[in-house]
């Protein structure tokens, strides 16, 4: 059933079912996103009809989105081919495979279809929306983390605050002045370490005296934002303001999370269209700088830190199973070592884990008729709980009685090699 | 003989006056020497027994004396000797009894500049307090009274106490020859037993609320600003007033009562564990009290704030009647439950379809080898393990290499070898994630510019990343103690401190171990270089190793 509604998309791309719901379930997204990332409806429809113009907008959009995911600072005033690079970048990050995307050029001239593809993948990959709904959240509270992740200083962006002092080849650096910002470097821990504790106590100083006075009641006391909120309230107008707006992105989240089956439906037909001009697309990237030469394997840092990593990782781990190897064998011979019953009772212990269980009858085989009883013999607490020989007809010893895993732990000493098969009694024993 | 006289003249015990015939000249001379001395001994501020040998033949020793033992009282005083000298010289001076005007009027003026000062420091502290006092009360919309009274906050008792100290101060100035100033500094300190009265008079608890009795509590440190009286006031206030009351009970609380109530909060706080890795701290200890505003723990921070308490009990007075303004709270609400219904949202079953539906079409799109696992994912797992080695390590150490038993034996060694089955496991996951590096790269888009600028672009600092890709949920951690806010906000320090500290010994092992090897410097500065590169790596910077250079004797 074909719909046309007002503004639909189907246009040039034929009807598509929902064709009502489209532009609300598109309006929706554009309202969900962030503030600092706005998209616009006509631009994700100029993109499914690959329109140059909306190029730009997308390369644009997805820099700023990923720059947030990434918790990386920018700016609108990058250059678009630096945003590119960067774009592309993190969408190989992500695992994103399509080549086309790769060779899109540098001067963001062409190429909105794909950006709008990459774009659908990340929405559902890496759940954007959520991501970014949770990262850009309006903080009132009191907040920590309690991650404890290692901020890897070695790819830190930031600069030292204290450039080191030049030296030359031939220039000394004295051993103290390392000691001495040793010692610096202490003494600033341990002052950040009395203004934390400090802001602690002021911290529950404040919890605990507003308790009770917070609109929410789960939490019922005020934040430290909120407390300086009440003096000065002519200040946090603008949180007022990002407040609502951000209900209203939810708002929109939540719209979108109804209309969504539409936009994937949609997004679909995007794949369908390309499948058709499919063939005719691919020559004509062909000749677009990206050439398709192995890369040279110097230019990838990231994956020489990763090796690195991993090959550390290695080295460790060899040597630690070196080590176990010589302690395991080490261990095993002198457990060979041991009388060979005994080892024999306590691997039959091991089957037996702890807990109730129904009474097991253990067939005793002995070597021919010449098991006796006194080569049973049942420790005291074993016969407590029940555990006893059960003679054959002539009186040798054929089976143990056990009427629970506790007595097979008990201390029971057998002189013969046990074939031992569980078997369970049925009824008394 | 005459040699004698004077050696026995010389001896300070020697105080009689009676000396004087057979030997003028050596006494003068000793007077002579006396008297040099109890001159000395009086600009000295510790007085000597010599002017006191000196002192009673030697009337011209007599007027200097006095003088300078005045002149020298507050310092001497101050010092805080019990001026031995003093009542002796007092008594040398001519025995009188009570001090002259003159000497009160500057000891009371000295006890006024202390009081200044320790009023000025209290000031300091307190005047944003009551500004904050006067703000925060006028969103609330609280009459002039309350604004009077809790700019008499502190002067509520606080007449009770200048006043006493007054008495004290002078009843106390005769005595106080020998307890000089910091005895009336502590004065204030001592919270009279009639301020005490005042506080346990109204100790009813109700729920309406009286912040100017807050006051009261911070007498105990604070010292009047005005000198008002307003106890007229304060009484009439002390009925129906709230838990504040208590609270001011809390400063001359004992120790042990203070630990009832602070385990009290603990006891009623419930589950006090830390539920997730959180976002928002909350006092769970709230939940249980509800909003009545419990004495109990508004107490515990008066009590805890020491030195602060003045400064947060007036606004915390009011903390169980704080209001956030309106417009804020409705958009509070709205907010908050907007997050709540976008949390409890669920992907429907068509939209998942629809999803995977579009996923799986545009992944057969993708480069026909495509790795297994993308980069991030690689970076993920190599985090998962990073921690391996060592946590095996420590296992493999935990075995003990005797065993009491013939079991323990066997347990240990089916222990050591799922050890073993593990490190193969890993060691094989390593070499999946090299491969899997491996393809990455060459997929890896090529930078066009140069290297060095690719490098921080490269790889995408991971930020909060490892936090949880987007869930929408916020943890909430809870703290059942203060002990336990301060066990947290320390410890994470100390976590960032060790990740710091590792990287730098990483770094200064690469840095310096290298010089130490290439043997470049000269013989004297060695033996110093070694110590000074063994204290940074071996003793984190902290202790210094005593060198002795150990030469044989020929």
């Amino acid at each position: 059933m074909v719909r046309k509604g007002p503004g639909s998309a189907a246009g040039r791309a034929g009807a598509m079912p929902g064709g009502r719901a489209l532009p609300g379930a598109v309006g929706a997204l554009c309202r969900a996103m962030p503030p600092r990332a706005r998209l616009v409806p006509e631009g994700l429809r100029r993109a499914k009809l690959d329109r140059p113009q909306a190029t730009l907008d997308f390369w644009r959009l997805l820099y700023a989105l990923l720059k947030q995911i990434h918790g990386g600072k920018w700016s609108e005033a990058d250059a678009i081919d630096t945003q590119i690079r960067f774009v592309k970048l993190a969408l190989w990050y992500q695992g994103y495979g399509r080549p086309e995307l790769y060779r899109l050029p540098s001067d963001g001239s062409a190429g909105s279809r794909e950006l709008l593809l990459a774009f659908s993948w990340l929405l559902h990959r890496i759940s954007l929306l959520e991501q970014l709904l949770a990262r850009n959240r309006v903080r009132t509270g009191d907040e920590t983390s309690v991650c404890m992740c290692e901020d890897d200083l070695s790819q830190s962006e930031q600069g030292t605050t204290e450039i080191a002092p030049e030296y030359g080849p031939e220039d000394r650096v004295d051993v103290r002045y390392l000691q001495w910002l040793n010692g610096r470097l202490r003494f600033q821990w341990r002052s950040l370490h009395a203004q934390h504790q400090e802001q602690c106590k002021l911290l529950h100083k404040i919890h605990l005296l507003t308790s009770g006075s917070h609109v929410d009641q789960i939490l019922g006391h005020f934040s430290v934002t909120e407390m300086d909120l009440i003096r000065q309230t002519e200040n946090y107008k603008q949180l007022v303001q990002l407040l609502e707006r951000e209900t209203m992105q939810l708002e929109a989240f939540l719209e979108w999370k109804q209309l969504e089956p539409v936009y994937w439906q949609w997004m679909e037909t995007v794949l369908d269209n390309m499948a058709e001009e499919g063939n005719m697309c691919k020559p004509q990237d062909a000749h677009i700088e990206k050439s398709s030469l192995p890369k040279v394997t110097s230019c990838c840092p990231w994956a020489d830190s990763l090796t690195g990593q991993i090959n550390k990782l290695s080295r460790d781990l060899m040597a630690l199973r070196d080590q176990l190897h010589e302690l395991v064998t080490h261990r095993k011979s002198a457990w060979e070592e041991k009388p060979a019953e005994r080892r024999r009772l306590i691997s039959l212990q091991r089957q037996f884990p702890a807990g109730p269980c129904e009474p097991v009858l253990l067939r005793v085989r002995g070597l021919g008729k010449e098991a006796t009883s006194e080569m049973l013999e049942l420790g005291d607490e074993a016969k407590s709980l029940g555990a006893h020989v059960k003679d054959d007809r002539e009186g040798s010893p054929r089976a143990l009685v056990v009427p629970s895993n506790e007595a097979v732990k008990c201390q029971i000493k057998i002189g013969w090699e046990i074939n031992v098969t569980k078997t369970h009694l049925k009824g008394k024993s | 003989m005459l040699g004698t006289q004077p050696c026995e003249a010389r001896t300070p015990q020697v105080p009689h006056t009676g000396t004087s015939p057979p030997a003028p000249r050596e006494l003068r001379a000793v007077g002579g020497q006396g008297r040099a001395v109890a001159a000395g001994g009086g600009r000295r501020s510790g007085a000597a027994p010599e002017p006191l040998g000196g002192a009673p033949r030697a009337g011209a020793a007599l007027p200097r004396i006095s003088p300078a033992s005045y002149r020298a009282w507050p310092g001497r005083t101050e010092l805080g000797k019990p001026g031995r000298a003093g009542p002796c010289c007092l008594r040398a001076a001519g025995g009188e009894s009570r001090p002259s005007p003159k000497e009160l009027e500057e000891l009371e003026l000295l006890n006024r500049a202390l009081e200044k000062a320790l009023r000025v420091r209290k000031s300091i502290s307190k005047t944003p307090l009551e500004a904050q006092v006067a703000l925060a009360e006028k969103p609330t919309g609280e009459g002039s009274a309350f604004e009077n009274a809790s700019e008499q906050q502190v002067p509520v008792s606080g007449r009770d106490v200048p006043v006493s100290r007054e008495a004290r101060a002078v009843s106390k100035k005769p005595a106080s020859m020998k307890k000089p100033s910091p005895y009336q500094l502590r004065a204030p300190y001592r919270t009279d037993p009639d301020v005490k009265k005042t506080q346990r008079r109204a100790p009813a608890r109700c729920v309406s609320q009286g912040p100017r009795t807050a006051g009261k509590s911070s007498s105990k440190g604070a010292v009047s600003r005005q000198g008002k009286s307003h106890r007229p006031a304060s009484s009439a206030s002390d009925q129906g007033v709230c838990a504040a009351t208590e609270l001011q009970n809390a400063p001359g609380s004992s120790k042990s009562a203070l630990k009832e109530q602070q385990s009290s909060i603990r006891d009623s706080s419930g589950e006090g564990n830390l539920v997730a890795a959180g976002r928002q701290l909350i006092d769970a200890g709230k939940k249980s009290c509800g909003s009545h505003g419990e004495s109990s723990r508004k107490e515990n921070p008066t009590a805890e704030g020491g030195s602060t308490s003045p400064r947060t009990v007036t606004i915390q007075q009011q903390g169980c009647q704080l209001k956030l303004p309106h417009p804020y709270r409705k958009a509070y609400s709205r907010n908050c439950r907007a997050w709540e219904r976008s949390r409890l949202c669920q992907t429907s079953a068509d939209a998942a379809a629809a999803r995977k539906r579009f996923t799986e079409r545009i992944q057969t799109t993708f480069c026909s080898p495509m790795p297994a696992l993308s980069p991030v994912e690689i970076e993920e797992e190599l985090k998962v393990l990073q921690d391996i080695p060592s946590l095996l390590s420590q296992y493999v150490e935990a075995e003990p290499a005797d065993h009491p038993t013939l079991q323990r034996e066997y347990e240990s060694l089916l222990t050591l070898e799922g050890l073993q089955s593990t490190v193969s496991q890993c060691l094989r996951k390593l070499q999946l994630l090299q491969a899997a590096v491996e393809s990455q790269k060459r997929l890896h888009p090529d930078c066009t510019g140069d290297v060095g600028s690719c490098c921080p672009a490269c790889v995408p600092a991971r930020g909060r990343a490892c936090g949880g890709a987007g869930t929408l949920a916020v943890p909430l951690l809870w703290y059942s103690s203060f002990q336990e806010l301060r066990d947290l906000f320390a410890l994470k320090l100390q976590v960032s401190m060790l990740h710091q500290e590792i990287a730098l010994q990483k770094l200064t092992m690469t840095e310096l171990l290298p010089v130490l090897e290439s043997e470049a410097c000269p013989e004297a500065s060695a033996a110093q270089l070694y110590r000074a590169i063994y204290t940074q790596l071996c003793e984190g910077g902290k202790r210094f190793p005593v060198l002795v250079r150990d030469e044989l004797a020929d």
